[in-house]
């Protein structure tokens, strides 16, 4: 879920675009630039990706895969999302212009840890890959949706009933970005398993 | 010092691209390739061949030095390929990726093509300059501005090459150029590369394209260089192109296939008297179209009042140019596309968008198999199917056996289709749509991209299916082989639909789309022209006039006698396979060098 | 007027339905709107505007820098507006500017239904969980006490969707007046880093790519009888068909990095993209900063 313009008190909606920004200027600077066109490339991807619908019950919930684009990514997750959230903005008027910065950072930050966490404890057998790449998927979209509630929550006391909707609503969202992150990585592992050893930017350093 | 470096660059003159014992082992350790020597001069012009994965990609990378050599060096001009020089050297060399996606990086064409350029260090005025003459040449100067996601393939194919012709490279490298290109298409880039006036470095397992622009071929096995010769002694000997995979003699070969399929039909028509035949159990047509158009979402018209009948057990071809409405046609077929008019499929009506009927038992195998293959294991990706209609894993199993033996791919169920080979893929995309053992098949230009032991080997588990046939191809050969019924398409429409004979010998079909599907046909039998020079070493009288020697004495006289060698003649093919050596006395003159001194025994 | 008000429960319902009526009201725009434009084959050897061509107009002719300075300082202002009344007459300017741009509703519309699902949200919940302050006015349903509808809330839900419908509008001025590379070019003139605009090219031009890409794999799937359910299998698929668009792009990634260098590539996209400032860019700067500070006046001045 994104969220649009005029939601947010005007200070939220800046500082959150400050705070973005250098977190994006040092994701920049941590991706070599000969890999800077090959995130470019990645994004749209991902974006593609996060245009997917899943049915859930009477519902549908669509992929945000924070978690899968860090353990992919790595640092670099931050400048992918940043990208992505522009054409999104650009494109379709999913989340606005001035509220640019807040989604960033609650898409951005949840990717980041997840590509840490990822990158610390995916182990090397395979089960326990699925299962760490699980909880990243899962793990990243409570922590999106928990900075989702509190952003709206800082709009004032009258927030907060819409604050827990949208933490309600993100129940059915971490169950399948949990599901489809495992069997993302269980088929990368199948597939491709040098994509899931080191964010790719991060290779030259090893 | 520099007198020494000096005489080095005159004798490499004209040299413009040096291979010395380059090596070079992909990061998992596969050798890619193994002390490949080679000389390009300027102004060659080389045809680059082999198997699939026989290096030719790997090659061409390492003579644009995006890939380093492990061993060796790659020499540009005399100079290694490396920082500035390669820098320098990359702005004159132009490399024609397989994707033309790949190379359309730009939001325009204009932004495209500028690409190269504008890195050049080229004034605008200049890149303006050189960007519309490079499109104008490949024909796209209507669409200057034009994002590349809305060209058409073959557009795109154009575009990208335009890409490159803006930088008037001294070296041009193209990499399957001609790839999914209907016969118009390819006709416009032969055209190109013949007034291209630089070196030329072309990679296709399309030996007759290779034919028209190529002298010298270089052909490469298993990560080394096998031959080095003129192309025309490699398109001469026939055991050479088939090892190396290029054999398209397969095509002439006389169809017994179609015979026997002739003979089958024959005995169908008959079979309803009998009443027993499987043509009287489902009597209804199996796809029935009325008046069916589609309009793409900007309002073009794709299709324009299509009525189409097709019987079960019919094999049908769907030829056209690229954009006819070929592929928009298949997909009305299978309900995904929101047309309008009325469409039956055995008798039951499919509304647009709801097409769950048809693909229970319609396979269709795309153009591109990578979109169809999404599976981690062969066994899942063929079990894909059945198991969405609810079969039971028992006879899942039985199906996917099946389906698996029938395009020769038993034994590979947990090989993963990613690594596959581009002609095991394809034939893993027919299984995966065999699997549901459809009663139509359809097929989007099931050769793309195989090289001929690829498209013989499917041709030949093709001609063993037994379901109604929709064939999409500018491949003329495959049309002939598999079906009996031709529709020609053209815009939107189609324009003509009669039986296959009669489509080949429609000599007016060119002024409809523009279209020579003949062309190749004549250029196959230049080539196989060619080839039959060294199969015909047969026994021949011959009358010499010589000196003779019996010890001593010499004397001369006219003789007759029997030997065997080789003749090279010009000589027709009536029909495909058979032919005909033109009349030839049984006596006739030549050359006999050595003759003179052999030892002679005879009476006087 | 304040307190609480007792109404029939019937009330409940159509209140109730309004987000959905607004959602749907959304819907139908989007409806009328493509009936309005019936184009044929575009004449694409002229410059293209972004998307779709208009007929030039002044905000098109507005220098590409001074448009996205004016514009980003106008939506901040707009998205800090207290009132609905000023909020709406906002949105009256931001409709009045598109007219003026020339460019098909048909597009601004999509944005709008981009955002209504976020936006019945607040419509649904902030009138029935605002807080209820002394002077706030709750209608009440019958005996159900416990659920109130606070009309401050549906006052604040009004104006945010007021505000967010103004500055998505806004966007198409914005946006659709320039071809994309010129829009980004202003922006790395205005201090966002050049690599980060060239990177948001890369990315939507193969956005596009991969779009047709998934879109043929979707079709793949579909036609061999995927349907997409709430099971296990289907997420098992949808893994599968994720995890193939990234091995897919990941090596399509390779590819196009290795044609950009082949044709010359050096860590930079040589893009010579020039400004003419002309005194008409000043003045059309000012002309809207000075409508946005009018507005802020205006919504400071408002009393209730």
């Amino acid at each position: 879920m994104h969220i649009s313009d005029g939601v947010l008190p005007t200070a939220v909606a800046l500082g959150t675009s400050a705070v973005s920004a250098g977190f994006l200027l040092w994701s920049l600077r941590r991706t070599p630039a000969d890999d800077l066109p090959k995130v470019a490339v990645l994004t749209s991807a991902f974006f593609v990706a996060s245009l997917i619908h899943l049915p859930f019950g009477p519902t549908s919930v669509h992929l945000l895969i924070p978690g899968l684009v860090g353990a992919l990514l790595g640092p670099s997750a931050f400048l992918a999302i940043a990208l992505g959230l522009v054409l999104q903005c650009l494109l379709f008027q999913f989340g606005g212009l001035t509220a640019l910065g807040a989604n960033l950072l609650l898409m951005g930050l949840p990717a980041l840890l997840a590509g840490l966490v990822f990158y610390h404890f995916k182990g090397r057998s395979k089960k326990q890959r699925i299962l760490v790449g699980a909880l990243c998927g899962g793990g990243a979209t409570i922590f999106s949706a928990l900075l989702l509630a509190l952003l709206l929550a800082s709009g004032g006391e009258d927030f907060i009933g819409v604050a827990k909707l949208a933490l309600l609503a993100h129940i059915p969202v971490v169950l399948v970005e949990a599901g489809v992150s495992a069997m993302v990585v269980s088929f990368l592992l199948k597939v491709k398993p040098e994509l899931l050893d080191i964010p790719f930017v991060l290779k030259e350093k090893m | 010092m520099h007198q020494l470096i000096k005489p080095v660059e005159l004798e490499h003159e004209d040299l413009l691209m040096q291979v010395e014992s380059l090596s070079y082992r992909y990061p998992d350790g596969t050798q890619a390739l193994a002390g490949i020597d080679l000389q390009v001069r300027a102004g060659d012009r080389i045809a680059l061949v082999g198997h699939n994965g026989s290096g030719k990609t790997t090659l061409v990378k390492q003579l644009c030095g995006l890939l380093q050599p492990d061993e060796g060096r790659v020499r540009y001009k005399g100079e290694q390929l490396s920082g500035e020089h390669l820098a320098s050297a990359r702005l004159e060399i132009g490399l024609l990726f397989q994707d033309p996606d790949d190379q359309l990086f730009g939001n325009s064409l204009y932004e495209d093509v500028a690409f190269g350029p504008r890195n050049q260090g080229l004034s605008e005025v200049d890149v303006d300059l050189a960007v519309r003459q490079a499109l104008r040449s490949v024909g796209l100067e209507d669409l200057l501005f034009k994002p590349p996601h809305a060209l058409s393939y073959g557009q795109k194919k154009r575009a990208a090459l335009a890409g490159l012709l803006a930088m008037r490279p001294s070296l041009l490298i193209l990499d399957e150029p001609t790839a999914n290109l209907d016969p118009a298409q390819e006709r416009i880039f032969l055209d190109l590369l013949k007034n291209y006036s630089g070196t030329l470095i072309l990679i296709s397992h399309d030996l007759i394209f290779l034919y028209e622009l190529c002298e010298r071929a270089l052909v490469l096995d298993r990560a080394r260089v096998h031959h080095d010769y003129a192309l025309k002694e490699l398109v001469e000997h026939r055991p050479s192109l088939r090892e190396h995979g290029l054999d398209f003699s397969f095509r002439f070969a006389e169809s017994r296939r179609r015979e026997e399929r002739v003979e089958v039909e024959r005995r169908k028509v008959r079979d309803p008297s009998d009443g027993t035949g499987p043509a009287a159990e489902n009597p209804s047509t199996l796809v029935d179209l009325r008046s069916l158009s589609y309009r793409y979402p900007d309002g073009t018209e794709a299709l324009r009042g299509i009525d189409l009948a097709i019987q079960p057990g019919e094999r049908l071809a769907l030829v056209g140019e690229n954009g006819a409405g070929k592929s928009t046609l298949l997909m009305c077929l299978l309900g995904i596309l929101p047309f309008s008019g009325e469409y039956l499929f055995t008798g039951k009506k499919i509304m647009p968008g709801k097409g769950r009927l048809v693909w229970q038992q319609t396979g269709m195998v795309f153009q591109d198999c990578a979109d169809q293959l999404v599976c981690p294991s062969c066994y899942d990706e063929v079990a894909f199917a059945p198991r969405q209609f609810g079969l039971d894993e028992a006879q899942i199993r039985i199906q996917v056996e099946m389906a698996l033996k029938m395009v020769k791919l038993d034994g590979f169920d947990d090989r993963v289709p990613l690594h596959l080979s581009g002609g095991e893929r394809k034939r893993l995309a027919l299984a995966s749509v065999l699997s549901l053992q459809p009663q139509l098949l359809i097929l989007d230009e099931p050769t793309a991209g195989l090289d001929p032991q690829g498209e013989e080997l499917l041709l030949d588990i093709l001609s063993e299916i037994d379901a109604t046939l929709i064939l999409v191809s500018h491949d003329i050969f495959f049309v002939r082989e598999l079906t009996e019924r031709t529709l020609v398409m053209h815009a939107g429409q189609i324009a003509l639909d009669y039986s296959t004979t009669d489509f080949f010998n429609d000599k007016n079909l060119t002024s409809l789309n523009g279209l020579d599907y003949t062309y190749r046909d004549q250029c196959a039998l230049q080539i196989r022209a060619l080839q039959h020079r060294h199969e015909h070493a047969h026994r021949h009288k011959h009358l010499h006039e010589h000196d003779h020697r019996h010890g001593e004495l010499v004397h001369q006289h006219p003789h007759e006698h029997e030997h065997e060698h080789c003749h090279t003649y010009v000589h027709r093919h009536a029909e495909a396979g058979a032919h005909q050596h033109p009349a030839q006395s049984e006596y006739h003159e030549h050359e006999h060098p050595g003759h003179e001194q052999d030892d002679h025994d005879h009476s006087h | 007027m304040s307190g609480t008000l007792q109404v029939s429960i019937l009330w409940l319902l159509p209140l109730l339905l309004l987000p959905l009526a607004v959602y749907s009201g959304f819907r139908m725009l989007i409806g009328i709107a493509r009936k309005e434009q019936g184009e044929g084959e575009r004449d694409w050897s002229v410059p293209q505007l972004e998307f779709e061509g208009g007929e030039s107009s002044p905000v098109h002719r507005w220098d590409v820098r001074f448009k996205l300075a004016s514009f980003l300082i106008l939506a901040f202002v707009i998205v800090s507006l207290q009132h609905p009344q000023t909020a709406l007459a906002a949105l009256m300017l931001a409709l009045l500017g598109y007219r003026l741009a020339a460019i098909p509703w048909r597009r601004g519309f999509k944005r709008l239904l981009g955002m209504a699902g976020f936006l019945s949200m607040f419509l649904l919940m902030l009138p029935l969980t605002a807080v209820r302050h002394s002077g706030d006015l709750v209608l009440v349903f019958g005996s159900i006490d416990w659920l109130g509808f606070n009309l401050r809330g549906l006052d604040l839900a009004i104006l945010i969707i007021l505000r967010a419908a103004t500055v998505a509008l806004l966007m198409e001025p914005l946006l659709a007046t320039a071809p994309l590379p010129v829009t980004l070019a202003g922006l790395a003139r205005m201090g966002v880093p050049r690599r980060l605009t060239e990177l948001l090219l890369i990315s939507h031009r193969y956005l596009y790519v991969f779009l047709h890409e998934a879109r043929r794999m979707q079709i793949g799937m579909e036609v061999r009888g995927f349907r997409k359910s709430t099971s296990l299998a289907t997420l098992r698929s949808v893994g599968n068909y994720v995890g193939m668009l990234f091995v897919r792009s990941f090596e399509r990634t390779e590819r196009v990095h290795a044609a950009m260098l082949a044709r010359g590539y050096q860590g930079y996209w040589p893009q010579p993209i020039s400004f003419n400032v002309m005194p008409a860019d000043y003045l059309k700067a000012a002309a809207l900063i000075g409508l946005g500070l009018l507005l802020v006046i205006c919504d400071q001045f408002m009393v209730g």
